[in-house]
């Protein structure tokens, strides 16, 4: 019977691969995985904090834009030294673009000076359709109190031009700043731009 | 330093070359002169690999629309893209909206009426464009066209000609889009309504773009669509392009304020 019941769940699974929904206002979804050092993580160990959200391809050229630039390296920094906790998420599936073991994740933190607190590894695409994640970079910002802040894109201009980095608006240290401020959050939702999430057909 | 330099470079952008990375790009104009005062018609041709498509205004869940600027000489300008329908193009789950094999974009250009006849018009258009198959790769291009001026347009060229003619055309139909839960409903009137098979949503931040659902009731259509997970506020109006076949047509309609 437990094995039926399991069945019919791992149906449902994969008959339903549609990229599931996250609200802002509403708690983000918990979720564990491995990060680059083969070290279980789950969101739920970082109550208390703000934990931003990073979905990373690293061969995508609007990847490219913002750590070719150094922006994300120092939105990662400035986060990270106040305190908040920042998840890079690669949802790339196995064999596709992006597609890293832990070793190659290390290799990139190392390449490109990354500053964020863990590199976590999603081959199956379970967090990224979680949490609706669709494009590299996609971002996320969740409160000490679990609630997600945020979602959508890096910043306000949709280009993959690094000359754009200084005109666009930044919206995570923004969003970090007015939540550190017990401000609301002014802009809370912008649409994401970037190369598509390589999840596995 | 010298190092960090060159890993800030190594991890760049690639930035494809002109006309040799999956798409070639070329600029043509709707006729052999330009006529002072006249509105005159170029078009950006793209000529794509198989499997790899450049994108719409609206891109859709990923990608990035294709753009020009313009060096013109003076008293010269160049309008908007006039964009043809897109395809849907879907990879894995996202949903995109683009053009594949060759297509153009049509762009009007206005001729001043004190361009001089007898002298040569030198047009330069830079295009950003992003081409994808699944991985995706920047490109520029400058594009250079030389037209005379004169007192005549001079031959049309058939392929643009056939591109202006295929662009969505502007329909009458009444109609309204309200937002309900987690719907965007677009409803049209008209009683020259064609068989509708598909519609694209040219405004971000509005409706997520998996194809809608189409309901006729005799003179009344009803496009429902998901609402995006990035709405936030009822824009005034909304422009579509609907297509049935091989024909489209654009409409705007007013936003009608959440009940």
């Amino acid at each position: 019977m437990k094995r039926i019941f399991f069945a019919f769940l791992l149906t449902i699974l994969v008959a339903a691969p549609a990229l599931a929904k996250v609200s802002v206002g509403q708690p983000a979804p918990d979720f564990t995985l491995s990060d680059s050092n083969g070290k279980s993580r789950s969101l739920a160990e970082f109550k208390g904090k703000i934990v931003v959200l990073e979905w990373n391809n690293p061969d995508c050229p609007f990847v490219g834009k913002h750590y070719g630039s150094g922006n994300m390296q120092k939105q990662q920094a400035d986060a990270t030294a106040a305190g908040v906790v920042w998840l890079t998420i690669n949802s790339s599936a196995t064999g596709k673009q992006g597609d890293i073991d832990g070793a190659g994740a290390n290799a990139y933190i190392a390449k490109v000076g990354a500053k964020q607190s863990a590199y976590l590894l999603d081959p199956t695409g379970q967090v990224g359709h979680l949490y609706g994640a669709r494009t590299t970079p996609h971002m996320f910002v969740i409160d000490k109190a679990g609630v997600l802040r945020y979602m959508g894109g890096i910043d306000s201009i949709k280009s993959t031009d690094k000359d754009d980095i200084a005109k666009a608006t930044q919206y995570i240290p923004q969003v970090l700043a007015e939540l550190g401020a017990g401000k609301p959050v002014s802009v809370a939702t912008a649409e994401p731009y970037g190369c598509g999430v390589k999840y596995g057909s | 330093m010298r190092s960090v330099l060159v890993l800030l470079l190594s991890i760049g952008p690639v930035l494809a070359a002109a006309d040799d990375e999956h798409v070639n790009l070329s600029l043509l104009s709707a006729h052999t002169a330009l006529v002072p005062g006249k509105t005159s018609w170029l078009a950006l041709r793209l000529q794509h690999e198989p499997h790899w498509h450049t994108y719409w205004i609206n891109p859709g869940d990923s990608g990035l629309p294709t753009k020009l600027a313009w060096q013109l000489p003076p008293g010269y300008s160049a309008g908007d893209i006039a964009w043809p329908a897109p395809q849907r193009i879907d990879v894995g789950e996202l949903q995109n909206f683009g053009y594949e094999g060759d297509v153009l974009l049509p762009i009007p250009l206005d001729v001043p009426t004190d361009a001089r006849p007898e002298t040569t018009a030198h047009i330069v258009a830079q295009v950003k464009y992003l081409v994808c198959r699944e991985e995706c790769i920047p490109g520029k291009a400058d594009l250079t066209i030389d037209l005379p001026v004169a007192s005549a347009a001079g031959a049309a060229s058939k392929q643009v000609e056939a591109a202006r003619a295929q662009l969505p055309q502007p329909a009458k139909w009444k109609g309204e889009a309200s937002a309900h839960g987690e719907k965007v409903e677009v409803a049209l009137h008209g009683a020259d309504l064609p068989t509708i098979s598909d519609a694209y949503v040219m405004d971000r931040k509005i409706v997520n773009y998996a194809p809608p659902q189409i309901s006729r009731n005799g003179d009344a259509v009803t496009l429902g669509f998901a609402k995006s997970d990035y709405f936030t506020i009822a824009p005034p109006q909304i422009d579509l392009v609907v297509r049935a076949g091989a024909r489209a047509w654009s409409v705007r309609v007013p936003f009608s304020s959440s009940p």
